[in-house]
């Protein structure tokens, strides 16, 4: 009970924290409304309290900095690769109840049955999961969530959120987060505590996380002109094609037929000077 | 057996085989006509001269960038990339500013990638499939099988037909346009100051220099992780 609870009461009072400061700190400069290109940008970006975001980006990334990212770094070189392996698979096994739960509700059958034979195999062949003999059986690993579930069924993203620790979580995809620790069966198991394996079980999966995109993450730090806006438009591309499934449409591409610096682009009106 | 039956007995599987083969033939257009083989071999092409250049281990950074520099040169819309990543703010450059933003923003892209792309020295790029898209702009789809039992990469390919060929406008990688990332990126550099396009090209010129002081990554050998 208290797990739940205390996650929560975490997200609610995180969520005031940041409707208070976002009354205290302001929004994001509006556009100029006789400016439709402009405007139009400014709907693009949905990003209404980006200071705010930017404030917590950078609160996240020092966290990183002085936490995530040496022991990360320290996990990455001391924990030989199998074993590595090993918790990775361990964490996505546990991840398969609410992956086939946001699997059913979209109402994709090949690939809930795909799910519930990977936990199957990956259970007993592959010893509690910690290894992943069902990819090689045909059932390879893929990722459902209940902020995906919402887009399917036709919920806008909302506007851009950046929480501390949870990193980006704009609103569709945090109440998918709050409801998927429900489709969790963990979470019933330790109800009444300890708080000891959930809080675990976030922490190692952080690190792990993180100790696979060391290299990753420090290029596009680097070779960003603007790493907040880089970050925003990686995640949002990227839970985009997780929604699709992988599949790049081509019908959602931006017109680019007569874009250049000569003739005038339909969506880029040129500000009255 | 009466003669009619024998008839039937012996047409009915050859009629079946027919109307099998019609409905195959039939459909075998249909799906050509939508898919561009020549695009295919194009990317294949140029993302092979790609990897040599990222994989060639005799060349120093200068000399892979200045290789890849004149590969995009050749093959990339860079002219419209650039025009793509201003977004709205396309008419805001001066003349003067506009050539300077093209030429920073080529040498910045050759900077960026030469160090993103290290990560696929010496793999192999599988071509999947493609579609036309209109009658100007194809899309080819290709796997990055790795060597080490990593995930394969997907990687989609926007080209534009000009002049009876192929120009590259954006690359996809795993859901993620990368012209449109850096869209979003130079965007907000001018939106948060206000409107002011030296900011920008600002940005590039730091990105540049911090490259060439050594602060990137762009060789081969650093990858090994």
């Amino acid at each position: 009970m208290m797990t739940v609870f205390a996650r929560i009461a975490n997200a609610g009072a995180k969520t005031a924290c940041i409707m208070l400061a976002f009354a205290l700190a302001g929004c994001a400069t509006h556009p100029d409304a006789s400016n439709p290109a402009a405007v139009k940008a400014y709907e693009e970006t949905n990003d209404p309290i980006e200071p705010l975001n930017r404030y917590f980006f950078e609160l996240n990334r020092f966290l990183d900095i002085i936490i995530l990212k040496p022991v990360a770094t320290w996990y990455q070189g001391v924990v030989p690769d199998p074993a590595r392996d090993g918790v990775r698979h361990f964490m996505d096994n546990l991840d398969s109840p609410v992956i086939l739960a946001n699997d059913s509700l979209q109402g994709e059958w090949d690939r809930a049955g795909t799910t519930a034979s990977r936990f199957g195999i990956n259970t007993t062949i592959g010893v509690l999961g910690l290894f992943d003999p069902a990819t090689g059986m045909g059932y390879p690993k893929h990722d459902e969530d209940f902020g995906q579930t919402l887009a399917t069924w036709n919920t806008p993203e909302g506007p851009y959120l950046f929480l501390p620790i949870l990193g980006p979580k704009p609103p569709r995809d945090l109440a998918g987060y709050a409801v998927d620790q429900f489709f969790d069966p963990l979470t019933y198991i330790y109800w009444n505590g300890p708080y000891t394996v959930p809080v675990a079980r976030f922490v190692v999966n952080g690190v792990d996380v993180r100790s696979r995109n060391l290299k990753t993450l420090d290029q596009i730090e680097r070779t960003s002109v603007d790493y907040y806006a880089t970050i925003r438009s990686l995640y949002r591309q990227t839970r985009a094609n997780e929604i699709a499934n992988g599949n790049v449409s081509n019908e959602k591409l931006p017109d680019i037929e007569n874009l250049n610096f000569d003739t005038n682009e339909p969506q880029s009106v040129a500000p009255a000077k | 057996m009466s003669p009619l039956n024998f008839v039937r007995s012996a047409v009915a599987p050859v009629a079946f085989c027919v109307a099998l083969l019609t409905s195959i033939v039939g459909s075998l257009p249909a799906q050509a006509a939508n898919t561009d083989p020549a695009a295919e071999a194009w990317v294949s092409e140029v993302s092979q001269q790609a990897i040599k250049i990222i994989s060639d281990k005799s060349l120093d950074r200068a000399g892979r960038e200045a290789q890849f520099a004149a590969l995009l040169d050749t093959n990339a819309d860079m002219q419209r990339i650039a025009a793509f990543c201003l977004g709205q703010f396309l008419r805001t450059p001066t003349p003067d500013q506009k050539s300077e933003y093209i030429k920073l923003f080529n040498n910045f892209v050759v900077k960026v990638y030469v160090t993103r792309l290290s990560d696929y020295h010496d793999e192999k790029l599988v071509i999947t499939g493609s579609q036309l898209k209109g009658d100007t702009q194809a899309l080819v789809q290709s796997q990055i099988n790795f060597t080490n039992g990593r995930e394969p990469v997907k990687v989609t390919w926007w080209l534009l037909k000009k002049d009876g060929g192929y120009k590259l406008f954006d690359v996809n990688v795993v859901g993620v346009w990368l012209a449109q990332e850096q869209r979003s990126a130079f965007t907000s550099v001018i939106n948060n100051h206000n409107g002011d396009f030296a900011a920008l090209l600002d940005h590039l010129k730091q990105q540049i220099a911090d490259a060439e002081n050594g602060k990137l990554p762009t060789t081969a050998a650093t990858t090994a992780q």
